[in-house]
């Protein structure tokens, strides 16, 4: 695989848009980059186009709370793109409380030859024109502007962990830790509350709501997940509050593996409908699972992401790192599901060969148009040449955010300052 | 590493803990019940932690809780001590009211050494001292720092007094203890509200009266 690196701030969300064509990352400063994949070359026809920045704008600004004395983070937890309807292109974006909506658009003409204006801008006095004169467009450098055209705020008391718009393009989802709220793209002062778990009295509190999103093809059909390790898919045609939901979907917990964490470890901190619609992928603190929407008692699919950490659990709570958010994705067909891991590695679980992969994210392991080295971690007892003994593993180190080309084996990996892209070597 | 040693700083407290998860992930010889009161104790220091800041994590906060919850649930049913009830709470709810109302906390009988006082503050975790508010006050008071009127008592002190030996003397003696785990059967009572909230209370009468 080619890699292409790109340093920024420390990146907390990235994101594909619908063609492929447009990366976009979030950071914790707030700011939104997005790249755009070069036109193929082609005489260069081995390798896809590269990703270059495109455009670069701050989303959020840090923002203080008055009534409660708090301040808020401007870090961009999520972004979502539309699909493209014209020529511009829009996404979402959001931090703890406030999503917005953000329009892309290309300038590569502008006009000139005004009759009151000098080319500057400045006024000319009307009494000084003695002609009259057209203004044409002529082409110029190509400039990238964005401009925030919705801003959807006040509707989130706990923090927003997901956003996702719904198949009808009209309307979207935000999921804070105890609310879900429905909202119309061109309705920004209401929206609809559609779950709400927070109980009347708050020391009852068990269970938070941690990700959601909608069915890809079925608008009316979204789920979220919960700290406790379980799914809820819901139906809004079923009520208009959906606190019951239509399926619970939980694995009974395995006896042999009982400890004091695993309430802890069973929090799903990512799921994902597959591109197909059939399928979803959550992500708990040491698997992968997927399950058949039809199937709610267990998974059809459970992959192992770093199980030689389950015997470090209580150094990696002590740490906090085990309360580490992973994300995971699947590639454009289904076939294969990626998430990542600490000390930079990143691991692929292929659906049908049930192969799986474990690769590194790093400059100084990696020259950049090589194909990336296999990776493997030594759990216990002798290590061979090349592993890394988990007692190495560099746990600051961490990819949380991983994303894949909708129709193409091109990745994006972010680990903490850096953001990865890396290609399908093409034969 | 283990062995009973001086009393320590918090500083030196903290290495500890450290170096005790480590020895938990590591040894398979550490006593079931002393892992148990080890990450008791790790749950308690991060609750703590997490009430001194102005947001905790609503989502950290509650796995920690329902953490603590699980063990002091299973060190009260070694207990096997018949579990003290009041009327219309019951000891299998899950609440945290249903809890601190079976009867354990808050009452000690005097005698009661300071070592078993701290154990006892564990188990009576979390303690309904707060000001019980409507919901939406609660929200109002930042109760994003988790349930409202979620308190630890006497914090303070269990972390300054409790050198890393006194822990793991807790352990044999407290929670055995018949003592205050079975205080005389009380009529069923509110929750006592401490000084410090009664004048909180007044004071919050007053401006919403206007006096």
């Amino acid at each position: 695989m080619s890699e292409h690196l790109h340093p920024t701030d420390i990146i907390s969300t990235v994101e594909f848009n619908h063609s492929g064509e447009l990366l976009a990352t979030g950071d914790k400063g707030g700011r939104v980059v997005i790249f755009q994949q070069e036109q193929e070359n082609k005489t260069q026809s081995h390798s896809r186009g590269e990703y270059n920045v495109y455009s670069t704008f701050q989303s959020h600004e840090p923002e203080f709370d008055y009534l409660k004395s708090l301040e808020i983070e401007e870090k961009i937890n999520k972004i979502r793109w539309l699909p493209q309807k014209n020529a511009a292109q829009f996404l979402l974006s959001t931090n703890d409380k406030t999503i917005k909506l953000w329009k892309i658009s290309e300038r590569d003409k502008r006009p000139e030859g005004y009759n009151l204006k000098e080319e500057d801008g400045r006024y000319r006095d009307p009494t000084t024109v003695t002609t009259l004169r057209v203004p044409v467009f002529r082409p110029m450098d190509l400039m990238v502007e964005a401009s925030p055209r919705r801003i959807f705020a006040n509707a989130h008391t706990y923090h927003i962990n997901s956003i996702s718009i719904n198949s009808d393009y009209e309307t979207y989802l935000s999921a804070d830790d105890l609310r879900i709220n429905l909202w119309h793209l061109e309705i920004t002062d209401r929206s609809f509350n559609i779950v709400d778990i927070k109980p009347a009295n708050m020391e009852e509190l068990t269970e938070v709501i941690t990700a959601a999103e909608f069915h890809p093809n079925s608008c009316n059909t979204f789920v979220y997940s919960s700290s406790k390790g379980t799914i809820r898919l819901c139906d809004m045609r079923a009520s208009a509050l959906c606190d019951r939901h239509s399926k619970l979907f939980e694995e009974p917990e395995d006896p042999s593996n009982r400890s004091f964490f695993s309430e802890i470890i069973s929090s799903i901190s990512d799921v994902k409908f597959s591109h197909s619609g059939r399928y979803m992928m959550t992500r708990d603190y040491l698997s992968v699972k997927i399950w058949d929407l039809n199937m709610e008692n267990r998974p059809v699919e459970t992959y192992q992401v770093h199980e030689y950490l389950r015997s470090k659990l209580c150094s990696l709570y002590e740490n906090d790192c085990i309360f580490d958010k992973f994300e995971c994705c699947w590639n454009g067909s289904d076939s294969i599901v990626m998430t990542g891991s600490y000390n930079n590695f990143f691991r692929m679980f292929d659906r049908n060969t049930k192969r799986d992969i474990t690769l590194e994210a790093s400059r100084e392991n990696n020259k950049p148009r090589t194909v990336l080295k296999p990776r493997k971690v030594c759990a216990s007892g002798k290590r061979k040449k090349d592993e890394i003994s988990v007692d190495s593993l560099d746990f600051n180190k961490k990819i949380l955010h991983t994303a894949w080309h909708p129709k193409e084996n091109i990745i994006a990996v972010a680990t903490t300052n850096n953001l990865y892209i890396f290609q399908d070597k093409m034969n | 590493m283990l062995g009973r040693g001086l009393k320590r700083k918090l500083s030196d407290y903290e290495e500890n803990v450290a170096g005790l998860s480590s020895a938990f992930d590591s040894s398979r010889n550490l006593p079931y019940p002393l892992k148990r009161q080890l990450v008791l104790n790790m749950c308690l220091t991060k609750l703590q932690t997490y009430k001194m800041l102005v947001e905790p994590n609503l989502h950290r906060s509650v796995l920690i809780a329902n953490t603590v919850r699980q063990i002091q649930e299973e060190m009260r049913q070694e207990s096997s001590q018949p579990i003290n009830v009041c009327t219309g709470i019951t000891p299998s709810s899950h609440s945290y009211t249903g809890m601190e109302s079976s009867g354990i906390s808050l009452q000690l009988p005097s005698g009661i050494s300071q070592q078993e006082s701290n154990c006892c503050d564990l188990r009576s975790f979390p303690e309904n001292t707060g000001l019980k508010l409507e919901d939406d006050r609660q929200d109002l008071k930042g109760a994003e720092c988790v349930f409202g009127s979620f308190e630890i008592s006497n914090s303070t002190s269990y972390l300054k007094d409790l050198a890393i030996d006194d822990i793991f003397e807790d352990i044999d003696t407290s929670m055995y203890d018949s003592d205050f785990c079975c205080p005389p059967l009380m009529p069923p009572r509110p929750p006592p509200i401490c000084r410090t909230d009664l004048s909180e209370l007044d004071h919050i009468m007053e401006i919403l009266v206007g006096s």
